[in-house]
C-alpha cells in the first residue's frame, strides 16, 4: 500500500512567508514616511511660495502707486528711505493731501525678527515672516544703487531716488530650497 | 492566529495609508500648480495693460497740452466722443480732465487689458514732459523706410552727464526694429557714436502748428545766419532756403520748406525743415542741438544727404530754442495706480 504523502505548511514555508511579508511590509512603510515627508515638505514649499509672492504683490501695489498726484500738488512718491523701511505716499482720494492715517501713506518695514510688515496708521500687516534676508535698495536716475546712511535718505536723496527694490528671502524649517524674489519698481515722476 | 494573518492586514493598512498620502501630496501639487497659474496670469495680464499705457501714450503726438487725448477723434471738446482714445488690441480704456485745476495739463487715462486668462485695469495720470520736443538728434515726420544716406551722417547723443541725458540717434514713427536696421543698412554712411541711445519710436513732430506758433512770435528771417558768431534768434523762412555760402546760426531756425545746403552751414540750436533737407556734395551741415525735417510735398525723401551731416547733442540748445518759441513735448507717464 502507498503511503499518502499530507501537504500542509512547514516551519521553512512560515519563515520564508513571514520575511517576504516583513520586507514588503518595510517598503510599504518607507514608502508612506516617504510620502508624508514629501507632503510636508509639499505644503511648506507651497505656503513658502505664496507668501513671498503675495509680499512681492503688496509692495509693488503700493511702490507703484507712490506720488498718484492727480491735483499736481507736488506729492512726493517717497517720505522715508531706510535700508529697512520705506514709505510711500499718494493722494488716492484726490483731495489734495496725504492722510497719513489712511492708506494714502504706506510703510513697509523689515523688522529685526525676520518679518515684513506692512503698515498704515497704527496698524501693522505682517506680510511674510520667517525671512533670512529682506531689505530694501534705491536707484537713482542712472539704475545706481544709492548708499543709505543708517538715518535714512536726506529730503535731498529722496528726491533722486527713481526707482526702489525688495529684496527678500525666505527659509522655511526643514526645506533645503529657500523662496527668493527681488522686485524692481520705478517710481513716476514728473520729469 | 499565524504571523502570516497579521502582517496582511498591517500591509493593506500600510498600502491605504500610502495611497492617501499620494493622493494628498497630488492634490498639493495640484494646488501648488493652478496658484502659480494664476499668479503667472495676473502678472501677465500687469505687464499687458502697462504696454497698452505706453503704447497709447507713445502714439500720442507731442503738444503743448493733452487735448488730442481728452477731445477723442472729432478734435472738438464738447461732444458726446470726448475721451475715447485709440488703444492698443486688446485694450479698452477712456481719457478725462483730473480733478483739481486745469493746470499743469493732466489727463487721466483708465486702461483695461484682457489676457487669455485674466484682466488687470490701471489709472494712468498722464502730463507733458518738462523737456522740450523728444530727445533725439534727429527728429523725422515719415518713415526712415525711403532715407538714403549717401554722403555722410554722424550722430552724437552723448552727453557729458549721466547716461539718462544722452539722446537718441534718431526719432521717428517706425516700429523699434525698422529704425534699427536702417541705421544698421546705413551703417557705411552713418556713425553713431559711443553711449548715444537707440532709435526712439515718436509720433511725428507737430510742424504745422509749431509753423504757426513761430510766425505769431514774430521771428527774424533768412538774415540771421551770418558767416560768423551768430546771435541767438528766432527765425522763420517761408518757403525753400538755400544756402550757398558759409553760414553760422543759433536759435531756433523754422524753414518751412526744403532747407537746401550747398556750402558750410553751422547751427547751434533747433533747426526745423518742413519739406525736407538736401545737403549737396561736398556741403556740410553741423548741428549742436536738434534737426526736426518734415516730408516733401509731392512725397520724397526727406533727407537727402550727398554731403556731410553732423548732430550732436548740446544739453542747452533745445531749451534756448524752448525760450524763443514753446516746443511742443511728450506725454508722459505721471503716475499710475491698479484698480484690480
Amino acid at each position: 500500500m502507498r503511503r499518502q504523502r499530507t501537504r500542509g505548511t512547514g516551519l521553512v514555508d512560515l519563515l520564508v512567508g513571514t520575511a517576504l511579508a516583513l520586507a514588503v511590509l518595510s517598503v510599504l512603510t518607507a514608502a508612506v514616511g516617504t510620502g508624508a515627508r514629501v507632503l510636508v515638505a509639499g505644503g511648506a514649499r507651497g505656503e513658502a511660495e505664496d507668501t513671498a509672492q503675495l509680499a512681492v504683490e503688496a509692495f509693488t501695489f503700493d511702490a507703484r502707486r507712490a506720488g498718484w498726484d492727480p491735483r499736481a500738488v507736488g506729492i512726493a512718491p517717497l517720505v522715508e528711505a531706510t535700508p529697512s523701511r520705506v514709505t510711500f505716499t499718494a493722494d488716492l482720494d484726490a483731495n489734495g493731501a496725504v492722510d497719513a492715517s489712511s492708506e494714502e501713506k504706506t510703510a513697509h518695514v523689515c523688522t529685526g525678527v525676520g518679518r515684513l510688515s506692512r503698515i498704515i496708521g497704527r496698524q501693522s500687516l505682517p506680510l511674510a515672516d520667517g525671512l533670512s534676508r529682506c531689505a530694501f535698495r534705491y536707484l537713482d536716475a542712472t539704475g545706481t544703487a544709492i548708499a543709505v546712511p543708517a538715518a535714512g535718505l536726506s529730503p535731498t536723496a529722496l528726491a533722486g531716488v527713481r526707482a526702489v527694490a525688495l529684496d527678500l528671502t525666505l527659509l522655511p524649517s526643514g526645506l533645503r530650497g529657500r523662496a527668493d524674489r527681488t522686485v524692481l519698481v520705478a517710481l513716476r515722476r514728473a520729469s | 492566529m499565524s504571523r502570516g494573518a497579521t502582517v496582511l492586514p498591517a500591509a493593506l493598512v500600510a498600502v491605504a495609508v500610502g495611497a492617501v498620502l499620494g493622493a494628498a501630496v497630488v492634490e498639493v501639487g495640484r494646488v501648488e500648480v493652478a496658484l502659480a497659474g494664476r499668479r503667472r496670469a495676473t502678472v501677465d495680464a500687469l505687464h499687458a495693460v502697462d504696454g497698452c499705457v505706453a503704447e497709447t501714450l507713445a502714439a500720442v503726438t507731442p503738444a503743448w497740452d493733452l487735448s488730442a487725448l481728452l477731445v477723442g477723434p472729432d478734435g472738438v471738446v464738447g461732444t458726446p466722443d470726448d475721451g475715447q482714445i485709440a488703444l492698443p488690441a486688446g485694450c479698452t480704456g477712456r481719457a478725462g480732465p483730473p480733478p483739481g485745476a486745469a493746470g499743469p495739463p493732466r489727463a487721466l487715462v483708465t486702461v483695461e487689458a484682457r489676457t487669455r486668462r485674466a484682466r488687470r485695469s490701471v489709472d494712468a495720470l498722464v502730463g507733458l514732459a518738462v523737456a522740450p520736443g523728444v530727445p533725439a538728434l534727429l527728429w523725422l515726420t515719415g518713415s526712415t523706410a525711403s532715407e538714403t544716406i549717401a554722403g555722410t551722417m554722424s550722430l552724437d547723443g552723448a552727453d557729458a552727464g549721466a547716461p539718462p541725458s544722452h539722446w537718441a540717434a534718431l526719432a521717428a514713427p517706425d516700429e523699434p526694429e525698422t529704425l534699427d536696421a536702417w541705421l544698421a543698412l546705413e551703417s557705411g554712411h552713418v556713425t553713431v557714436a559711443a553711449n548715444t541711445v537707440p532709435p526712439l519710436v515718436a509720433a511725428p513732430p507737430p510742424l504745422a502748428v509749431l509753423a504757426a506758433r513761430v510766425r505769431a512770435a514774430s521771428p527774424a528771417g533768412p538774415e540771421v545766419l551770418v558767416p560768423s558768431a551768430p546771435a541767438v534768434a528766432l527765425a522763420y523762412v517761408a518757403g525753400d532756403l538755400t544756402i550757398v555760402d558759409r553760414r553760422q546760426g543759433a536759435g531756433l531756425l523754422f524753414v518751412d520748406g526744403a532747407l537746401d545746403i550747398h556750402a558750410p552751414f553751422d547751427f547751434t540750436g533747433l533747426v526745423v525743415a518742413s519739406r525736407g533737407i538736401r545737403i549737396a556734395s561736398g556741403a556740410s551741415c553741423t548741428v549742436s542741438g536738434a534737426l526736426w525735417v518734415g516730408v516733401p510735398t509731392p512725397f520724397a525723401p526727406s533727407l537727402l544727404v550727398d554731403g556731410g551731416l553732423a548732430l550732436r547733442r548740446d544739453p542747452t540748445a533745445l531749451g534756448v530754442a524752448d525760450g524763443l518759441a514753446p516746443l511742443p513735448r511728450r506725454a508722459v507717464l505721471l503716475g499710475i495706480r491698479d484698480l484690480g
